[in-house]
């Protein structure tokens, strides 16, 4: 046994919370990319990086589909579950921040980073002692040796992979099964929909395994192809045709886009400042006022989804209007401009606190606690 | 210099809506840009330098001091009264609405001036339906069947329903 290996069921839950968290981590930072895109410019970007973020939600829902099917409860509302940006993720030796920051070749390029395809070579530790310990959460981290995180994130969910495997295998031996959740937690497609992909419950190996692949797949592309067993194009190649300026069609070698071109205005994009913090928005300011509220509204709808995810899945539908409304919100954020700033924009801060959930209006400045 | 920020404070005004939400838009600049070309610019600076002569509100008899005197010096008169209530339909509709004829007869000509969405996105970014808590018709989608919660109609200033903002 590899230190690396999943061999408890606990240990496997802490795994799959980890991955709903990694998971919900990239939302932020596209979200806040996607909605820097000045109206009416850069549509391929903004339907490239939508449907990654859409994707993103799913996975985010697939974990926790995997940690119901084995008897966990997800928790979105758990003080740390959202980053406070940036944050580190692996990048085999290295380790990266990812930024909230505005759509630009930077911010691509930090996206194609979250998303690039990475599997540590035969012979090399899974896991490696990270390297950075700032103040920022570490995406990627061995749940229990919290000094060592995973090479890669593809590493981190073929862990996953593994203990499932392993661990269903060993309940079996006895007549048993890891798979006890109760099926009425399954989210389906009944109250997901257009989410990127088809969402299944799951209830035993075969549909936990297709999950995991699914995630890895659409996500970290972990194999050496452009597209996945779906025919679709993985994360890291949506992304690269940004910087190509031209999309990936079928045959194509990787870094060697020859489809349609994709038209790219960089400029075209509100300035958000990087990683915006409710201390950078003068206070008492109806900016500030607003900046406060997404967060309480974030932290609701991470409630309301923690409700869905417990047995409650027809929560779920409410959730995605409110969804809809703070993206409303995160617009109208990006495009005032950060007084004091030299001419850059707010934007949603995310930082969410437990207190901010169930926080009356007053008592703005108990928000800026980060959890 | 920018007449954003005193175009932005009268917009406030006289549409109910916090700064924050008329920037939120995206819109304010080509809505400036749209007025002056239209009407032109010191027609404009004339409008908002009126604005912001107008008494400020600290006391409740003065709010209807300067309500008078906004709604006799701007919104009475002749020159500026429509173009005061073009830039509420403006904001609230993304569309500019042909001046009245006898307002160019008076004071044209004005060749831009003919009824017109200012862009595909102001169009979108209306506050008519913010106020009314519903979303424009083939963007800005509000989630499946959100149709069955009662529309969110924000509180305005002055609403006597509204708890004050």
């Amino acid at each position: 046994m590899d230190s690396s290996d999943i061999t408890t069921l606990e240990e496997l839950k802490s795994y799959l919370y980890s991955a709903m968290q990694l998971e919900h981590a990239t939302l932020p930072p596209y979200l806040v990319a996607l909605y820097s895109i000045k109206p009416g410019t850069n549509l391929d970007a903004t339907q490239i990086i939508r449907v990654v973020a859409v994707e993103e939600m799913l996975h985010l829902t697939f974990a926790a589909n995997l940690l119901n099917a084995i008897g966990g409860e997800p928790d979105l509302t758990v003080p740390g579950f959202v980053p406070n940006f940036p944050t580190y993720l692996p990048d085999g030796e290295q380790e990266f921040l990812v930024h909230l920051a505005p759509f630009s070749r930077q911010t691509i390029e930090n996206f194609l980073q979250i998303e690039r395809p990475s599997l540590a070579p035969s012979g090399v530790n899974k896991l490696v002692a990270r390297r950075e310990h700032g103040p920022f959460l570490h995406l990627g981290t061995h749940p229990r040796q919290t000094t060592m995180r995973y090479y890669s994130i593809g590493d981190f969910y073929k862990a996953i992979e593994d203990g499932l495997v392993y661990l269903e295998g060993e309940a079996q031996k006895q007549g048993k099964t890891i798979f006890t959740g109760d099926a009425g937690r399954q989210i389906t497609s009944q109250y997901y929909y257009s989410g990127g992909g088809h969402l299944h419950p799951v209830t035993d190996l075969a549909t936990a395994v297709t999950a995991i692949r699914l995630v890895i797949e659409q996500g970290e592309g972990q194999t050496a192809t452009i597209y996945d067993s779906q025919k679709e194009l993985a994360h890291y190649y949506r992304f690269d045709q940004l910087i190509h300026g031209r999309y990936y069609r079928s045959g194509d070698a990787i870094e060697h886009p020859t489809g349609e071109p994709v038209s790219v205005d960089w400029d075209a994009a509100y300035p958000v400042k990087t990683d915006v913090k409710l201390a950078d928005i003068p206070a008492g300011s109806e900016l500030h006022q607003a900046a406060a509220a997404f967060n309480q509204a974030y932290a609701r709808f991470l409630a309301e989804i923690t409700e869905a995810y417990n047995g409650k899945p027809h929560k779920l539908m409410e959730a995605v209007a409110h969804m809809f409304e703070f993206r409303n919100a995160m617009t109208v954020l990006i495009r005032n401009p950060l007084p004091g700033s030299n001419g850059l924009y707010a934007g949603p801060t995310f930082e969410v606190s437990p207190e901010a959930a169930g926080a009356p209006q007053a008592g703005a400045e108990s928000l800026e606690v980060v959890a | 210099m920018s007449q954003l920020e005193p175009f932005l404070a009268f917009s406030a005004e006289v549409t109910a809506f916090p700064i924050v939400e008329l920037q939120g838009t995206g819109q304010a600049e080509s809505y400036l840009q749209t007025v002056e070309d239209i009407v032109g610019t010191q027609r404009l600076d004339r409008l908002l330098v009126l604005y912001q002569s107008l008494p400020l509100a600290t006391r409740e008899d003065i709010r209807q001091a300067r309500a008078d005197r906004l709604r006799r010096d701007i919104f009475g008169s002749d020159e500026l009264g429509p173009i005061a209530r073009n830039i509420i339909k403006l904001w609230y509709s993304g569309t500019w609405y042909e001046l009245p004829s006898a307002w160019t007869e008076a004071y044209g000509p004005a060749p831009q001036d003919v009824t017109f969405v200012v862009a595909p996105s102001s169009y979108v970014e209306g506050l008519l339906w913010t106020a009314i808590g519903a979303h424009p018709a083939g963007a800005k989608a509000p989630g499946y069947a959100s149709w069955q919660w009662p529309p969110h109609i924000p509180p305005f200033a002055g609403d006597p329903a509204a708890t004050p903002r």
